[in-house]
């Protein structure tokens, strides 16, 4: 076992963990952050999306021990003061989740995409999401949610 | 159980006392996209896995006089935002913009991509047409293998348990050159069922005619390999619908693809065909416009 320090969602936290533990189960198991959703765990789903150091990956393919010293950020780390955030609100409004599974995971890719690019096209809003899938609601909510994030300029 | 070591060397020179004093019971891990997955999964069980992050000499782009030299751990995202990849190798741009998804290529490697070996990877047939060459070292010797000999089996190469990629060498393509991968896949961040590159190289003095032409294919043999007898067949000929049609058909006997739940044997081979012609055409369009190979 390692004593690793990590930094998520602004906080340090110190969790014990196997040296090649995987972010996702430490997070989950380690951490109690649940809001980061185990799925495929072969990198195709993206349900377990968060940033690293502003960058989308999928957690089930991230050494933990990679990330000391790096800036994580879960779904947790979206909400300002206890509220949903504006792209949390968007989501609602625009019908951008049904069972929500997918949703931590989209939430996620969806601000690396805004903060590199706050005016995506509708492609590059596609291209941005590729690596999230979505069974329930044909995407178009989401991106709607995300179109009309860029529209107002986050405001 | 014995829990999983994972150790964390600073410089290549330990790295690669440490592939040495472990062996086979070690593995490298570059951008672990999808080394961690087989892990998961059982697939592969290694006592030892030797990070290779830290070895910052092995990341990033750089110009040489005749191509560039990119190290193993630069992530496809880097390749993306490379402004000399772009310009010196824009085929390896088209095929890393394919690789997998946004978060796989936002950490995933060009060096992992190579070592994998995973039948349907993008960039090998890309590498292949433009004659890559990579230098392998270990503690006692460094040697330098075209990439054409690199591939030995799915999931294998020429790497020994002592050594690690050190660099991916690319020579520029000569002027007027002209180049395209394309992918054939049913979800964009599924592996290639077939993947093809195709480079063109025109004569200065008649339109239409080849002087070179290299076709690298992925997916559709346990390795990614050269159509080299539909390079042989087109080379130097008039690239008119027969012979374009004729390339393509010839590499799709070249290709000896395996049947899996994406895509039949049958169903690949057609592919390369359909593909190869296509981007012999792309190839020959983009020549074109970029004035070219006019008579």
């Amino acid at each position: 076992m390692a004593k690793l320090k990590l930094q998520i969602n602004g906080e340090e936290t110190e969790v014990e963990a196997k040296e090649a533990a995987l972010l996702l189960d430490v997070l989950r198991e380690g951490l109690g952050l649940t809001g980061t959703k185990r799925g495929c765990e072969t990198s195709h789903c993206g349900a377990c999306t968060i940033l690293l150091d502003g960058m989308a990956v999928h957690s089930c393919v991230v050494l933990a021990a990679r990330c000391e010293g790096k800036e994580i950020t879960t779904v947790e780390g979206l909400s300002e003061g206890g509220d949903l955030n504006r792209l949390q609100r968007l989501f609602l409004k625009h019908g951008a989740l049904q069972c929500g599974y997918c949703t931590p995971g989209m939430l996620m890719a969806a601000t690396a995409l805004l903060r590199r690019n706050p005016r995506p096209s509708l492609e590059e809003t596609k291209i941005g999401l590729d690596g999230n899938l979505c069974r329930c609601t044909g995407y178009t909510g989401i991106f709607d949610a995300i179109q009309a994030y860029a529209q107002d300029g986050g405001k | 159980m014995i829990e999983r070591k994972l150790i964390r060397p600073d410089s290549m020179a330990e790295a690669l006392g440490q592939r040495e004093q472990y062996g086979k019971d070690a593995m490298p891990i570059a951008g672990g996209q999808s080394l961690l997955v087989l892990l998961r999964n059982k697939l592969i069980d290694p006592k030892v896995l030797i990070d290779l992050e830290r070895l910052g000499e092995l990341r990033g782009v750089q110009r040489q006089a005749d191509g560039m030299s990119v190290g193993p751990m630069t992530t496809i995202y880097d390749l993306l935002s490379s402004p000399e990849v772009r310009a010196a190798a824009p085929l390896l741009s088209q095929a890393a913009s394919k690789v997998g998804s946004t978060a796989i290529r936002n950490l995933g490697t060009i060096g992992g991509n190579l070592c994998h070996n995973e039948p349907g990877a993008d960039l090998p047939p890309a590498l292949l047409a433009l004659d890559a060459v990579v230098e392998l070292r270990s503690r006692k010797a460094t040697r330098k293998v075209p990439l054409r000999e690199f591939f030995r089996g799915y999931f294998e190469t020429v790497v020994t348990p002592d050594e690690l990629l050190y660099a991916i060498e690319i020579p520029t393509l000569p002027g007027g050159a002209s180049a395209v991968y394309l992918k054939h896949a049913i979800s964009a961040e599924d592996l290639a069922i077939a993947g093809v590159a195709v480079v063109l190289i025109p004569d200065e003095q008649h339109s239409r005619k080849a002087r070179e032409i290299r076709i690298g294919l992925g997916g559709v043999a346990s390795v990614p390999l050269r159509a080299s007898k539909a390079e042989s067949a087109v080379r130097g000929a008039v690239l008119n619908d027969v012979a374009i049609r004729e390339a393509g058909e010839i590499a799709a006997s070249e290709a000896d693809p395996m049947t899996d739940p994406h895509a039949s044997a049958e169903y690949r081979r057609k592919m390369v065909k359909v593909l190869v012609r296509r981007a012999i055409l792309g190839a020959i369009e983009q020549s074109e416009r970029n004035g070219h190979g006019k008579a």
